[in-house]
């Protein structure tokens, strides 16, 4: 146990110099860590502090920082995912991604609570961290194979009581593939804006972690009464209690169709036969392909999908999801409705270390380039690339993942693909991320969200706003509100923040708000994290991310919806939907005011200040 | 008036059914079309709750949620559909 001043804490960022070849423990600033938490805010805060946000995303003086929380080493609900902060070689912004499973609490378990990832090695190599130990070792033999195959020959000999956890890139991120992803426990992955090529141009292959360190309680009676809460009302909740264990994330498809939000054909329309959206529902899946379902790291929900579907060549193959996400990205988006053929997809991306979400939105870019004549059948080497086909989608993941023919222009993004063909409109993006499965003209509120989320288009750190129109309870607002949507968003927004900076699932959020994670943080630290003053680290993580931004070269114009969202209508509730841009302008506004930005969206100087953002800021 | 009732997820097994056509005589809300289709103390307990629909339900007219419209009081015609759901989350 360390005699760092506030529990929880190891009070230990272990720096690794890929460089120079080194790795050295660094003390971490207690003021930093009651400022910024942990998770992301703490890998945010740090990243700022390591890296010019104007460097090369693809070269060695960009940075991968992983952040455990105060509460990743209790048995808290969920308590042990990870967050990696970097900038992203997709958007050119902060790349900042999350994830499950049970690396994120094995690394805890390490001794340390940041690790920073530096520099760039010549040849391939893996970081091996234990207690006693830091190792940076050559990866030689595992540079190539997929992200399963790594994790199953680096966690040899794990077993239970002493595990042994790998987080890797596949073939994808060595090969620089701008939304290539990082693995670990084989199908969690950190999935969105690119980090597995940072890892890549790093030549880093894979971390893997053991340990048994522990972290102090310092009030086990508050830390133990929040946590009765928080167990409490999970079980209260149906969604968390059993809902999305018998049908996962998938379960949601049906009911977003009948509220006219699923998108269909590059976001062309939401329009859908009923009886397709059937097809790829959770329902479906759980009938069709599902072996189990599964958990996370101490998480009571149970919504991972373990599945089995039979491969093209006959043989079964199995594997983790589809997930919501992924089914609408490469089914729908793609005018393809064949569940055994996403999930076959699925799995490839898994295994190639692909982010299935920006991998969908840039096969149905590529679609719709296709359909217009600007990508031929001499660019594909014959591969037909119609919308709903399905030959393609599966195919085209080994493809891009190696850089091969047409893989190697897809490689690079929707947005950057689009532009090539002269028609970057086309892409369906924010600052270059792919847009989630819900469109925004269903919701102004999400549109809003990708808007101004600070990784680009995305529904987690953008806020999750789609069910707050019918399941808001108190926050709940009209999902046509340009009124009530920045404030709601913002809510969202900080939300997320702080389930990102505690290691913990979104899931938990529609069971119970702040207050139970408010008092086991005050808990297990034993000092005051009061509501306000989880709401005040929440506002100053979002603000050093607008500014990292910013000195990234964004701007206000970038905080904008493709065109097609204002010019292409949907029909929702009975009347046309789009979001105009004097409809973007109006919200964007009221969200920097909201924030504390100006009208250009750039943080006050009396906001950096009050928010005491030192540093970075000026 | 006739209407017809869609139900979703584990709404499904509970109703015995993906849809139900139900005839409401002289009835009109959809608090009268819901409880005429809990004809069992199961799925009343899984709907109703306190004199309101348990917290966890979502209920639509016609792809509106009946919360943007006058809750149970909401006012049905002949040919709407209702739809049922639990509330679910995606990624």
């Amino acid at each position: 146990m360390s005699d760092f001043p506030v529990a929880g804490y190891h009070g230990r960022v272990l720096e690794i110099d890929l460089t120079a070849g080194t790795a050295r423990p660094r003390p971490l600033v207690p003021e930093t860590a009651l400022d910024y938490l942990g998770g992301r805010g703490l890998a945010t805060r740090i990243l700022c502090d390591t890296i010019d946000p104007a460097c090369d995303p693809l070269g060695p003086d960009n940075a991968a920082v992983i952040a455990a929380s105060p509460l990743v080493g209790t048995n808290a609900p969920t308590a042990g995912r990870g967050h990696m902060a970097f900038k992203s070689p997709l958007t050119g912004l902060i790349g900042t991604s999350n994830s499950g499973g049970t690396w994120g609490a094995a690394f805890k378990a390490t001794g340390y609570d940041v690790l920073v990832i530096k520099g760039a090695s010549r040849s391939p190599v893996m970081i091996d961290i234990a207690p006693d130990h830091v190792e940076i070792l050559p990866a030689d033999h595992v540079w190539g194979k997929t992200t399963h195959e790594t994790n199953d020959i680096l966690a040899a000999g794990s077993e239970p009581g002493h595990p042994i956890r790998v987080l890797c890139i596949g073939p994808a991120g060595e090969n620089l593939v701008r939304l290539a992803a990082v693995a670990n426990d084989r199908d969690r992955v950190y999935g969105r804006c690119g980090p597995g090529a940072v890892w890549g141009s790093k030549k880093l292959k894979a971390v893997r972690v053991r340990g048994k360190e522990k972290i102090a309680i310092a009030d086990k009676e508050k830390y133990q009464s929040g946590l009765d809460q928080a167990l409490y009302l999970m079980k209260q909740a149906p969604i968390t209690k059993r809902l999305m264990r018998e049908l996962g994330t998938a379960g949601l498809i049906e009911l977003i169709n009948v509220i006219s939000m699923l998108p269909h054909r590059n976001f062309r329309d939401c329009l859908h036969r009923e009886e397709d959206v059937e097809r790829i529902s959770g329902e479906t899946l759980a009938r069709t392909l599902l072996d189990k379902a599964g958990s996370c790291y101490l998480c009571p929900i149970g919504c991972q999908r373990h599945t089995r579907v039979a491969g093209r060549d006959g043989k079964e193959e199995t594997g983790e999801g589809p997930e919501y996400e992924t089914t609408i990205l490469m089914g729908p988006v793609c005018d393809i409705y064949d569940l055994p053929a996403i999930t076959r997809a699925n799995y490839r991306c898994n295994e190639y270390g692909i982010d299935t979400m920006s991998y969908g939105g840039t096969i149905a870019c590529a679609m719709e380039l296709f359909e217009s004549g600007l990508l031929t059948t001499k660019d594909t080497g014959g591969l037909d690339l119609s919308f709903g086909s399905v030959a393609a989608l599966e195919a085209l993941v080994p493809l891009m993942a190696r850089r091969q023919g047409i893989g190697g222009r897809l490689a690079e993004g929707s947005y950057r693909l689009a532009a090539s063909c002269g028609r970057p409109e086309l892409s369906m993006t924010v600052k270059k991320l792919e847009i989630p499965g819900y469109d925004p003209r269903a919701s102004y509120t999400q549109a809003l969200g990708y808007m101004t989320s600070p990784t680009g288009a995305c529904h987690l750190r953008g806020g999750y706003a789609v069910s707050l129109a019918f399941f808001g309870g108190t926050k709940e607002i009209p999902r046509f509100s340009l009124l009530q949507s920045p404030i709601a968003i913002r809510n969202m927004q900080n939300t997320g923040i702080l389930q990102d900076s505690l290691g913990v699932c979104r899931f938990t959020g529609f069971a119970f708000a702040s207050d139970p994670w408010a008092r086991m943080v005050s808990g297990v630290t034993g000092r005051d994290f009061s509501m306000a003053r989880l709401e005040e680290i929440e506002n100053r993580i979002a603000t050093l991310e607008r500014v990292f931004n910013l000195e990234a070269g964004a701007t206000a114009e970038d905080d904008l919806l493709p065109a097609r969202f204002a010019e292409l209508p949907i029909v929702a509730e009975g009347r046309e939907r789009r979001v105009t841009a004097e409809d973007q302008e109006r919200m964007k506004r009221d969200y920097y005011r909201v924030r504390g930005w100006d009208e250009r969206g750039r943080p006050t100087p009396e906001t950096l200040r009050s928010l005491r953002i030192e540093g970075r800021g000026r | 008036m006739r209407i017809k009732a869609r139900f979703f997820a584990n709404f499904r097994d509970l109703f015995g059914a993906r849809e139900r056509e139900i005839d409401l005589g002289a009835r009109r809300t959809v608090g009268d079309a819901l409880d005429l289709l809990c004809d069992t103390v199961e799925r009343r307990a899984e709907i109703f709750a306190a004199g309101g629909l348990r917290p966890h339900l979502v209920v639509m007219v016609n792809g509106v949620h009946i919360n943007s419209l006058q809750g149970l009081d909401t006012g049905l015609s002949d040919g709407d559909t209702l739809a049922v759901f639990p509330f679910l989350v995606g990624g």
